[in-house]
């Protein structure tokens, strides 16, 4: 049975290869183990087959889990939010980021891996990852390589049209890879300038935050030349408050809310150059002893305009201390309408996208939560959830 | 020069500029921008004054000067994560077979024997998957990553043969 199982991958893969060309192939097919006799493969009464996922929902969590006592063998987790079961998992390579397709039927990893493990000839590699199937079905080698750091969100993501994926790379010169993932081809390597992360703002434009408070604003061609480079003024000051990397972000409507260690909100319009919008603050009069604080710790539900932030007691420098509370704001009115205890304090939050929202919290302990943002009632709790799982993503965000 | 060499000694100049201004002087250490292999790493001026040192005493009030496999460790006040000390090596020496990185970012702690700041260099060891013992975070001073000279989430394997993390060493620059 197992024998025909193989001759019926091989078959299944020759087909999606004739297919799927151009799309560079991830895996080749598992060869049949030659030290198996046809005749050692088990009869069942039941079959074995191996299960595909329908079309993922907005109420699915996908969590990425760098595992940081084995940072060589990282994990996303995939879960129904509401009941937080286990929809399935793929493996990653080392300090990997995750990127979310706009039409769900992708998601990638840009991720780095050694010949041997943790030794020998370095690879970085953006791997695409069918989202029902879970199979790597394609992969671009990111010739000048990828950031190693602490999984960070804001390392990776997609043109507003879907067809780039950028990769931030330091290493350590400062350039954004750009990775055509229609044509799976590496197009360019934009120089940055020494700015970091990227916010797409367009089809062919791409944000980076520098180091004295400005954005610089890349566009480029076709053929992935650069065309122009805009530094904007700087907008908040990166010596004495700076912003939190993890900006909540929400693609499909170009809008990101960047939050600083003492508590201001940047709204900023990624749509083409970026525009700052005025500042506010989360804290209000009595709040004078809470902050923000913890890693991806902010996340914004596009549909209801509210912004939600993990919250703690501290003073400076706490700013990786994981949130008691999730505050919520109506972004309109700039004004807390809700504060949510958490069971377990978490530095990172995310929203679903759908109508009536679900907001998850991640401990630092491997706990996830699930919560019904119409109720505040807790929907779900997991222990366990792997060693280290670190971020959260969302289709639709 | 390779670009890990020009790293290597635009961040050694940095430790030094920084040592130098703040010892001597007290101000503001104003750094310019180094150029790295056509790109530019900007570096502004890092405050090694009034605030930041005021916050790395708060960590001094319970750092103690005996034992670097604790996170308390005094040298330990901007240290993010599996402290060398526990993974067969020391504060300033690598664990056997891995490889000593000579680029960090650079803290600014209180030993609180003498009451003296110190710049910490925290180099990572490299070329062995992570050594998974002892973890700590500290985060005096630490900024977001697009300010790399301050942050500590960066892998800081730059200029060593290998980019895999193994632990984190505190190496002593000199007094700040």
């Amino acid at each position: 049975m197992r024998l025909q199982g193989g001759r019926f991958v091989s078959g299944v893969i020759a087909a999606w290869l004739a297919t799927t060309a151009p799309v560079a192939l991830a895996q080749q097919a598992p060869p049949i183990p030659a030290q198996m006799p046809p005749a050692a493969a088990q009869p069942t009464q039941e079959d074995h087959p191996t299960l595909t996922l329908p079309e993922p929902s907005p109420r699915w969590i996908y969590v990425l889990e760098p595992v940081f006592p084995y940072l060589v063998a990282s994990k996303v987790w995939i879960l129904d939010g509401d009941d937080l079961s286990i929809k399935g998992m793929v493996n990653g390579g080392y300090t990997p980021n995750a990127v979310m397709s706009h039409d769900k039927g992708r998601f990638w990893l840009a991720e780095t891996y050694w010949s041997r493990g943790s030794r020998g000839v370095r690879t970085d590699v953006v791997t695409a990852f069918d989202s029902k199937t879970l199979d790597p079905v394609g992969e671009v080698i990111l010739p000048n390589g990828r950031f190693l750091v602490v999984p960070k969100k804001h390392n990776a993501t997609l043109s507003a049209d879907g067809r780039y994926l950028f990769s931030f790379n330091m290493d350590p010169a400062f350039s954004l890879s750009v990775v055509d993932v229609k044509e799976m081809k590496h197009v360019a390597e934009l120089d940055t300038q020494g700015c970091s992360l990227a916010f797409a703002t367009g089809n062919t434009s791409v944000a980076s935050v520098c180091p004295d408070g400005r954005f610089v604003h890349l566009t480029f061609d076709a053929t992935g030349k650069l065309t122009k480079t805009e530094l904007s003024e700087p907008w908040f000051d990166s010596q004495n408050d700076p912003v939190f990397e993890h900006a909540a972000v929400h693609r499909p409507s170009k809008r990101a809310f960047f939050v600083s260690y003492e508590g201001w909100v940047y709204p900023v319009s990624l749509d083409g150059t970026p525009k700052v919008g005025e500042r506010w603050k989360l804290q209000g009069p009595g709040d004078e002893e809470w902050r923000p604080g913890g890693w991806q710790l902010a996340a914004y539900h596009a549909a209801s305009n509210r912004l939600f932030v993990t919250m703690h007691k501290g003073g400076k420098w706490t700013h990786k201390q994981a949130g008691d509370e999730v505050w919520v704001f109506d972004v309109a009115a700039k004004k807390r309408v809700h504060r949510l205890p958490l069971d377990h304090h978490s530095p990172t939050i995310a929203v679903s996208q759908d109508e009536k929202p679900l907001l998850f919290a991640l401990t630092e302990n491997a706990i996830l939560m699930s919560y019904d943002t119409t109720t505040w009632q807790k929907k779900a709790e997991r222990a366990s959830l792997g060693i280290s799982p670190w971020l959260l993503y969302t289709f639709g965000e | 020069m390779t670009i890990l060499d020009a790293f290597d000694r635009m961040m050694e100049h940095t430790a030094r500029r920084i040592a130098q201004r703040s010892s001597r002087r007290g101000v503001l250490a104003r750094l310019g921008g180094a150029l790295v292999g056509g790109a530019v790493l900007p570096l502004l001026p890092v405050d090694k004054t009034g605030a930041k040192l005021a916050h790395a005493n708060e960590f001094a009030k319970t750092a103690q000067t005996k034992d670097p496999t604790q996170c308390n460790y005094w040298r330990h006040c901007s240290s993010d994560g599996y402290l060398c000390s526990c993974c067969g090596g020391t504060v300033n020496m690598c664990p056997p077979g891995s490889y000593a990185s000579p680029t960090s970012w650079i803290g600014t702690c209180v030993n609180p024997d003498d009451g003296q700041a110190y710049l910490i260099a925290y180099q990572d060891c490299c070329g062995k998957d992570s050594c998974g013992m002892c973890f700590c975070l500290g985060t005096e001073g630490e900024m977001p990553s697009y300010r790399p000279e301050l942050n500590n989430d960066i892998i800081w394997c730059f200029g060593a043969p290998s980019m895999v993390y193994h632990c984190s060493s505190q190496v002593l620059i000199g007094k700040a």
